[in-house]
Protein backbone atom coordinates (compact mmCIF):
# COMPACT_ATOMS: atom_id res chain seq x y z
CA UNK A 1 0.00 0.00 0.00
CA UNK A 2 1.21 3.13 -0.94
CA UNK A 3 -0.25 6.56 1.50
CA UNK A 4 1.00 9.23 -1.09
CA UNK A 5 -1.65 9.03 -3.24
CA UNK A 6 -3.83 9.23 -0.31
CA UNK A 7 -2.05 11.97 1.48
CA UNK A 8 -2.06 14.29 -1.70
CA UNK A 9 -5.38 14.09 -2.26
CA UNK A 10 -6.28 15.35 1.33
CA UNK A 11 -4.07 17.84 1.03
CA UNK A 12 -4.96 18.85 -2.49
CA UNK A 13 -9.03 18.49 -0.97
CA UNK A 14 -7.93 20.79 2.42
CA UNK A 15 -6.12 23.37 0.04
CA UNK A 16 -9.15 23.65 -2.38
CA UNK A 17 -11.63 24.08 0.28
CA UNK A 18 -9.32 26.43 2.00
CA UNK A 19 -9.54 28.72 -1.12
CA UNK A 20 -13.10 28.34 -2.15
CA UNK A 21 -14.80 28.69 1.54
CA UNK A 22 -11.95 30.40 3.46
CA UNK A 23 -11.45 32.80 0.84
CA UNK A 24 -14.81 33.22 0.52
CA UNK A 25 -15.33 33.65 4.74
CA UNK A 26 -11.93 35.88 4.97
CA UNK A 27 -12.45 38.40 2.56
CA UNK A 28 -15.98 38.98 3.40
CA UNK A 29 -15.07 40.08 6.79
CA UNK A 30 -11.76 41.55 5.89
CA UNK A 31 -11.96 45.26 6.18
CA UNK A 32 -8.25 45.28 4.42
CA UNK A 33 -7.13 42.94 2.08
CA UNK A 34 -3.98 43.39 2.84
CA UNK A 35 -3.51 41.21 5.87
CA UNK A 36 -4.84 38.33 5.02
CA UNK A 37 -2.73 38.35 1.37
CA UNK A 38 0.60 38.40 3.41
CA UNK A 39 -0.62 35.75 5.78
CA UNK A 40 -1.77 33.73 3.15
CA UNK A 41 2.27 34.34 1.66
CA UNK A 42 3.54 33.88 4.52
CA UNK A 43 2.12 30.30 5.35
CA UNK A 44 2.67 29.52 2.27
CA UNK A 45 6.03 30.08 1.83
CA UNK A 46 6.50 28.67 4.97
CA UNK A 47 4.90 25.13 3.87
CA UNK A 48 7.29 25.24 0.90
CA UNK A 49 10.61 25.46 3.11
CA UNK A 50 9.27 22.65 5.15
CA UNK A 51 8.68 21.14 2.36
CA UNK A 52 12.24 20.91 0.49
CA UNK A 53 13.74 20.18 4.18
CA UNK A 54 11.50 17.58 4.86
CA UNK A 55 12.84 13.74 5.06
CA UNK A 56 9.74 11.80 4.76
CA UNK A 57 7.90 12.33 1.25
CA UNK A 58 4.79 12.14 2.65
CA UNK A 59 5.34 15.37 5.06
CA UNK A 60 7.33 16.59 1.88
CA UNK A 61 3.98 16.13 -0.19
CA UNK A 62 1.94 17.47 2.46
CA UNK A 63 3.36 20.52 2.84
CA UNK A 64 4.19 20.97 -1.42
CA UNK A 65 0.67 20.37 -1.65
CA UNK A 66 -0.99 22.90 0.75
CA UNK A 67 1.89 25.32 0.52
CA UNK A 68 0.91 25.86 -3.26
CA UNK A 69 -2.84 26.33 -2.82
CA UNK A 70 -2.05 28.67 -0.12
CA UNK A 71 0.01 31.10 -2.42
CA UNK A 72 -2.70 30.94 -4.85
CA UNK A 73 -5.04 31.59 -2.47
CA UNK A 74 -3.15 34.96 -1.72
CA UNK A 75 -4.02 35.97 -5.35
CA UNK A 76 -7.61 34.46 -4.91
CA UNK A 77 -8.30 37.27 -2.16
CA UNK A 78 -7.76 40.01 -5.62
CA UNK A 79 -10.06 37.63 -7.35
CA UNK A 80 -12.98 37.24 -4.76
CA UNK A 81 -13.13 40.84 -4.46
CA UNK A 82 -13.46 41.19 -8.25
CA UNK A 83 -16.60 38.87 -7.98
CA UNK A 84 -18.17 40.92 -5.43
CA UNK A 85 -17.83 44.30 -7.79
CA UNK A 86 -19.36 42.08 -10.67
CA UNK A 87 -22.10 41.10 -7.89
CA UNK A 88 -20.87 37.29 -8.90
CA UNK A 89 -20.18 36.82 -5.21
CA UNK A 90 -22.72 38.60 -2.43
CA UNK A 91 -21.29 41.64 -0.70
CA UNK A 92 -21.28 42.49 2.85
CA UNK A 93 -22.59 45.68 3.87
CA UNK A 94 -21.43 45.75 7.34
CA UNK A 95 -17.82 45.51 5.66
CA UNK A 96 -16.58 49.04 4.83
CA UNK A 97 -14.79 47.98 1.74
CA UNK A 98 -17.77 45.89 0.82
CA UNK A 99 -20.54 49.12 1.55
CA UNK A 100 -18.22 51.42 -1.01
CA UNK A 101 -18.31 48.79 -3.56
CA UNK A 102 -22.14 48.46 -3.08
CA UNK A 103 -22.07 52.36 -3.74
CA UNK A 104 -19.60 52.36 -6.66
CA UNK A 105 -20.23 49.41 -8.67
CA UNK A 106 -24.02 48.72 -9.80
CA UNK A 107 -23.86 45.18 -10.74
CA UNK A 108 -22.56 44.37 -6.89
CA UNK A 109 -25.53 43.03 -4.73
CA UNK A 110 -25.71 41.50 -1.50
CA UNK A 111 -27.39 38.28 -2.52
CA UNK A 112 -26.00 35.22 -3.06
CA UNK A 113 -27.29 34.30 -6.91
CA UNK A 114 -25.56 31.09 -6.68
CA UNK A 115 -27.49 30.27 -3.43
CA UNK A 116 -30.10 27.97 -5.57
CA UNK A 117 -30.89 24.94 -7.35
CA UNK A 118 -30.73 24.93 -11.33
CA UNK A 119 -33.51 25.35 -13.06
CA UNK A 120 -32.53 24.26 -16.53
CA UNK A 121 -32.95 27.46 -18.40
CA UNK A 122 -31.54 30.88 -18.80
CA UNK A 123 -32.94 33.42 -16.44
CA UNK A 124 -33.40 36.97 -16.60
CA UNK A 125 -31.52 39.55 -13.48
CA UNK A 126 -35.08 39.76 -12.01
CA UNK A 127 -35.78 36.41 -11.91
CA UNK A 128 -32.60 35.44 -10.57
CA UNK A 129 -32.72 37.40 -7.26
CA UNK A 130 -36.60 36.62 -6.95
CA UNK A 131 -34.83 32.36 -6.87
CA UNK A 132 -32.14 33.45 -4.05
CA UNK A 133 -34.56 36.06 -1.63
CA UNK A 134 -36.30 34.15 1.34
CA UNK A 135 -39.96 33.37 0.46
CA UNK A 136 -41.31 36.79 2.72
CA UNK A 137 -39.17 39.45 1.01
CA UNK A 138 -40.10 38.27 -2.76
CA UNK A 139 -41.29 40.78 -4.37
CA UNK B 1 16.72 19.34 -0.35
CA UNK B 2 13.70 17.29 -1.09
CA UNK B 3 12.01 18.99 -4.16
CA UNK B 4 9.07 16.30 -4.16
CA UNK B 5 6.53 18.51 -2.20
CA UNK B 6 7.26 21.63 -4.44
CA UNK B 7 7.25 20.00 -7.94
CA UNK B 8 3.90 17.88 -6.71
CA UNK B 9 3.02 21.09 -5.23
CA UNK B 10 2.71 22.99 -8.76
CA UNK B 11 1.38 19.50 -10.68
CA UNK B 12 -1.33 19.79 -8.22
CA UNK B 13 -1.90 23.49 -8.96
CA UNK B 14 -2.22 22.33 -12.90
CA UNK B 15 -4.29 19.43 -12.50
CA UNK B 16 -6.74 21.66 -10.06
CA UNK B 17 -6.48 24.63 -12.81
CA UNK B 18 -7.51 22.11 -15.68
CA UNK B 19 -10.21 21.33 -12.88
CA UNK B 20 -11.88 24.63 -13.66
CA UNK B 21 -11.84 23.73 -17.41
CA UNK B 22 -13.55 20.21 -17.61
CA UNK B 23 -16.24 21.80 -15.10
CA UNK B 24 -17.35 24.41 -17.35
CA UNK B 25 -17.01 22.14 -20.68
CA UNK B 26 -18.35 19.18 -18.42
CA UNK B 27 -21.59 20.95 -17.25
CA UNK B 28 -22.12 23.01 -20.70
CA UNK B 29 -22.20 19.54 -22.74
CA UNK B 30 -23.35 16.83 -19.85
CA UNK B 31 -25.11 18.73 -17.17
CA UNK B 32 -24.59 18.52 -13.21
CA UNK B 33 -26.51 15.56 -12.79
CA UNK B 34 -23.53 13.76 -13.29
CA UNK B 35 -22.26 14.32 -9.65
CA UNK B 36 -22.20 11.30 -8.54
CA UNK B 37 -20.68 9.24 -11.11
CA UNK B 38 -17.82 11.55 -11.01
CA UNK B 39 -17.36 12.01 -7.22
CA UNK B 40 -17.46 7.70 -7.98
CA UNK B 41 -14.39 7.93 -10.09
CA UNK B 42 -12.56 10.75 -7.85
CA UNK B 43 -12.90 8.27 -5.31
CA UNK B 44 -12.10 5.29 -7.15
CA UNK B 45 -8.86 6.91 -8.63
CA UNK B 46 -7.81 7.47 -4.73
CA UNK B 47 -8.28 4.58 -4.22
CA UNK B 48 -6.40 3.06 -6.70
CA UNK B 49 -3.37 5.25 -6.07
CA UNK B 50 -3.30 3.49 -2.89
CA UNK B 51 -1.83 0.59 -4.93
CA UNK B 52 0.29 2.26 -7.34
CA UNK B 53 3.93 1.18 -7.11
CA UNK B 54 5.44 4.60 -8.30
CA UNK B 55 5.77 7.32 -5.30
CA UNK B 56 4.95 9.71 -8.29
CA UNK B 57 1.93 8.04 -10.02
CA UNK B 58 0.52 7.56 -6.51
CA UNK B 59 0.94 11.59 -5.35
CA UNK B 60 -0.64 12.35 -8.98
CA UNK B 61 -3.34 10.03 -8.80
CA UNK B 62 -4.26 11.31 -5.98
CA UNK B 63 -4.02 14.59 -6.95
CA UNK B 64 -6.48 13.59 -9.64
CA UNK B 65 -8.96 11.83 -7.40
CA UNK B 66 -9.27 15.29 -5.29
CA UNK B 67 -9.55 17.27 -8.19
CA UNK B 68 -12.60 15.18 -9.44
CA UNK B 69 -13.98 14.96 -6.27
CA UNK B 70 -13.99 18.91 -5.73
CA UNK B 71 -15.46 18.99 -9.72
CA UNK B 72 -18.26 17.01 -8.77
CA UNK B 73 -19.62 19.42 -5.93
CA UNK B 74 -18.60 22.19 -8.22
CA UNK B 75 -21.37 21.15 -11.00
CA UNK B 76 -24.27 22.23 -9.60
CA UNK B 77 -23.10 26.17 -9.20
CA UNK B 78 -21.47 26.14 -12.44
CA UNK B 79 -24.72 25.30 -13.70
CA UNK B 80 -26.30 28.14 -12.16
CA UNK B 81 -23.62 30.14 -13.27
CA UNK B 82 -24.67 29.41 -16.94
CA UNK B 83 -28.03 29.73 -16.44
CA UNK B 84 -27.47 33.04 -15.13
CA UNK B 85 -25.74 34.07 -18.50
CA UNK B 86 -22.22 34.20 -17.09
CA UNK B 87 -21.07 31.08 -18.85
CA UNK B 88 -22.77 30.13 -22.42
CA UNK B 89 -25.88 27.96 -21.56
CA UNK B 90 -26.66 24.70 -23.69
CA UNK B 91 -30.20 23.43 -23.28
CA UNK B 92 -29.41 20.10 -24.65
CA UNK B 93 -27.61 17.79 -22.40
CA UNK B 94 -26.66 14.22 -22.51
CA UNK B 95 -28.25 12.82 -19.34
CA UNK B 96 -26.78 10.56 -16.54
CA UNK B 97 -28.28 7.60 -16.03
CA UNK B 98 -30.81 7.29 -13.64
CA UNK B 99 -30.93 11.02 -13.71
CA UNK B 100 -34.37 11.18 -12.64
CA UNK B 101 -32.91 9.92 -9.46
CA UNK B 102 -30.03 11.89 -8.70
CA UNK B 103 -32.23 15.42 -9.97
CA UNK B 104 -34.10 14.43 -6.97
CA UNK B 105 -31.01 14.33 -4.48
CA UNK B 106 -29.27 17.44 -2.77
CA UNK B 107 -26.10 18.00 -5.15
CA UNK B 108 -23.07 18.94 -2.50
CA UNK B 109 -21.38 21.86 -2.56
CA UNK B 110 -18.33 23.55 -1.16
Amino acid sequence: MNPLGLVTALSAFAGIWLGHVGVREIERRAVRLGPPILGALALGLGLEILSLLATRRTLSAAAGVLGVTLLWDALEFVRQEKRVRHGHAPANPANPRHARILREHPAATTLDLLAREPVGRPVSPEEAAALVQPKGERP
Amino acid sequence: MNPFGLTLGVATLVIIGLGFVWVVRGERYFGYLWWPYVMAAGALIVLGSLFAASDWASALLGALGASLIWGSTELKEQAVRAELGWFPFRAEKIRPPLAGVIAKWRAPHL
